[in-house]
């Protein structure tokens, strides 16, 4: 199993589009904040001084980015280049032969996900280290009480709710990827759905009066809810109620984490599924 | 011309067997049968060659052979095992089918370097192989800026990395120049003499074949229409014979009765089939007329392969 997760690093360490969609993240963040802190020296702007719950969780913000639309297109592009680019690049007839077809497809999770963890990891960390830099640049004072633990805590919490949005994201691209065999329609298809899901999740209550029985079955089954209400469990510590004309909405952790589990389940046994039956042309 | 003997006759137990392979896209109704009831046998060291016009079946058939289409019915067999049921057998296999499909962002050498880690090995072989494919000097360009031949040759070295018992080349000529083809050749027919491998090709130049390979089987319409030796084939395929016999006017008078026949100087050329040679013979000594030779004109591949893939009018 090792030698193809090393091929699959070998061979996305030199293109660059996959290898951009994953150091986007640190990259992007050190820029962004270094102009931000540039431009506060600059107008001598002075941050207001915060508690030690505040500012950790302001640092654990940068998992935000995963679970908005942004982080997901973007970790969707990356996952549709890492699947369907051997179809464009016809080189699935070069490796096919030569390895169990279940383990080239492993190997691309294990790569995948092992990347856009490192990438967001990463940019959690720089994040976390400008954050501090701004305001040692700013006079701002940094509060006490601000222990390596806290801060390890909150970025575990933010990081594994925005993990089960990254997963969820690459079970959806990678399908699509294998069943279309095209970068580009599955990139199309993983931000329909990504757009899909948030669009529902915001607008189902308008539309709850109309079809009450349809929508709420629905909020109940597809994953956008859930994603968010694990998330608010995790870094927020309680569920996510959603009002709905006909009352409040929420369900137990256990079960959004049981249905997110499932969705990504079922879509990734799909992939295997689908390209192990499928034909090379 | 040194051409290596069949090696894969009968008394040889084949290292790569298809036994009544079938492929069919689509469904009922619009279904297409690619691929008909192949079977065909290959011995170990020989070199097999696949011929067929555009769309015969060669390229389904092949990957049907390597694992990346499934058969619709019949079997694959490698080392005398089910390749259904151990497709690591395919391990011992290398192959090139579409000229070499590489990752164009990579160079030559890292593709290698990729090939190598996913089938587990081969990586010391990199060097050696792209120098006696001719890439050792481009090895570290971009496959992206390489020339079709450039291609091909990679393709070939891909095939040979794993150190293949049976190498599997689809249109290994194609985009090559003349040089290239005659390196190619040398090449095919060393991997059998003097490495033991066994070689089963695809090709439309039917000159290669014939200089290369030591059987043949001609595919037309997804069947296979003919298997045999190069040799065979066209004494088989011999439809004319050459007859030396005195006084030539007696004879041409014996025989015209009964085929077609034109002088050829003191010859007469005959247009009938090797099976029709005692025949043939019958009637000019009933004519006591003195036969000197009899002789099969072989046709050359191109006429066999023309004669066994055309086209037959549609019944009005």
């Amino acid at each position: 199993m090792l030698n193809p997760i090393s091929a699959e690093l070998l061979k996305f360490r030199r293109h660059r589009a996959t290898w951009g969609l994953v150091w986007i993240w640190p990259i992007g963040v050190t820029l962004i904040l270094s102009l931000a802190i540039a431009i506060q020296v600059a107008k001598g702007e002075v941050g207001h001084a915060a508690t030690a719950a505040s500012w950790i969780d302001d640092a654990a913000d940068f998992w935000n980015i995963p679970l908005d639309a942004l982080g997901r297109y973007l970790a969707g592009a990356f996952v549709a280049i890492v699947f369907a680019g051997e179809y464009g690049w016809n080189t699935w007839k070069l490796i096919v032969p030569h390895r169990a077809r279940h383990s080239l497809i492993a190997a691309k999770y294990v790569v995948a996900l092992g990347l856009l963890i490192c990438g967001f990891t990463l940019g959690a960390a720089m994040f976390n280290l400008l954050n501090w830099l701004k305001d040692l640049a700013t006079g701002t004072p940094i509060p006490t009480g601000i222990t390596a633990g806290a801060l390890l805590k909150a970025h575990g919490l933010a990081g594994l709710a925005a993990l089960a949005s990254i997963l969820l994201t690459a079970a959806y691209t990678s399908l699509a990827a294998i069943l279309t065999r095209s970068t580009i329609a599955a990139l199309v298809i993983s931000l329909v759905i990504t757009t899909l899901e948030r669009l529902f999740r915001f607008f189902a209550p308008m539309f709850e009066p109309h079809a009450p029985g349809l929508v709420a079955g629905l909020y109940r089954l597809l994953p956008g809810y859930h994603l968010a209400n694990l998330s608010e469990w995790l870094t927020e510590g309680r569920v996510l109620v959603v009002s709905f004309p006909s009352g409040p909405f929420s369900m137990a952790p256990g079960t959004s984490l049981a249905i997110v589990a499932a969705w990504t389940l079922v879509l990734v046994a799909l992939t295997f599924r689908v390209f192990r039956r499928q034909d090379i042309n | 011309m040194n051409i290596s003997v069949n090696k894969g006759g009968d008394n040889a137990a084949p290292v790569l067997a298809l036994t009544d392979l079938s492929k069919t896209y689509g469904r009922r109704g619009g279904s297409v049968n690619a691929v008909r009831g192949v079977s065909i046998a290959v011995g170990a060291g020989e070199v097999y060659g696949f011929l067929g016009p555009n769309g015969a079946g060669k390229s389904t058939t092949i990957r049907m052979l390597i694992g990346l289409i499934a058969p619709s019915a019949g079997r694959v067999s490698l080392f005398g095992r089910d390749l259904a049921a151990e497709p690591s057998l395919l391990r011992r296999v290398g192959s090139l089918v579409d000229g070499g499909a590489f990752y164009p962002f990579l160079s030559g050498r890292r593709n290698l370097e990729v090939l190598a880690k996913t089938h587990g090995g081969g990586a010391e072989r990199i060097d050696a192989l792209l120098d006696q494919v001719g890439l050792a000097r481009d090895a570290r360009r971009k496959v992206k800026a390489y020339s079709t031949g450039m291609r091909q040759r990679l393709g070939v070295a891909a095939a040979l990395l794993n150190d293949p018992e049976i190498v599997i080349l689809d249109e290994p000529v194609n985009g090559l120049d003349v040089a290239g083809i005659q390196e190619m050749r040398e090449l095919i027919r060393s991997l059998a003499a003097d490495r033991g491998k066994t070689v089963f090709l695809s090709s439309h130049l039917l000159s290669e074949v014939q200089q290369v390979c030591d059987r043949v089987a001609i595919i037309n319409k997804g069947q296979v229409v003919r298997e045999s030796t190069v040799a065979g084939l066209l004494d088989q395929e011999a439809t004319s014979l050459r007859v030396e016999a005195a006084p030539v006017e007696a004879a041409a008078a014996a025989l015209s009765p009964h085929w077609p026949v034109v002088r050829d100087g003191t010859a007469l050329t005959v247009t009938a089939g090797r099976a029709e040679a005692p025949a043939v013979a019958r009637r000019l000594i009933e004519a006591e007329i003195a036969l000197f030779s009899l002789t099969p004109v072989q046709a050359n591949l191109e006429e066999v392969f023309l004669a066994l893939t055309r086209e037959e009018p549609a019944d009005a």
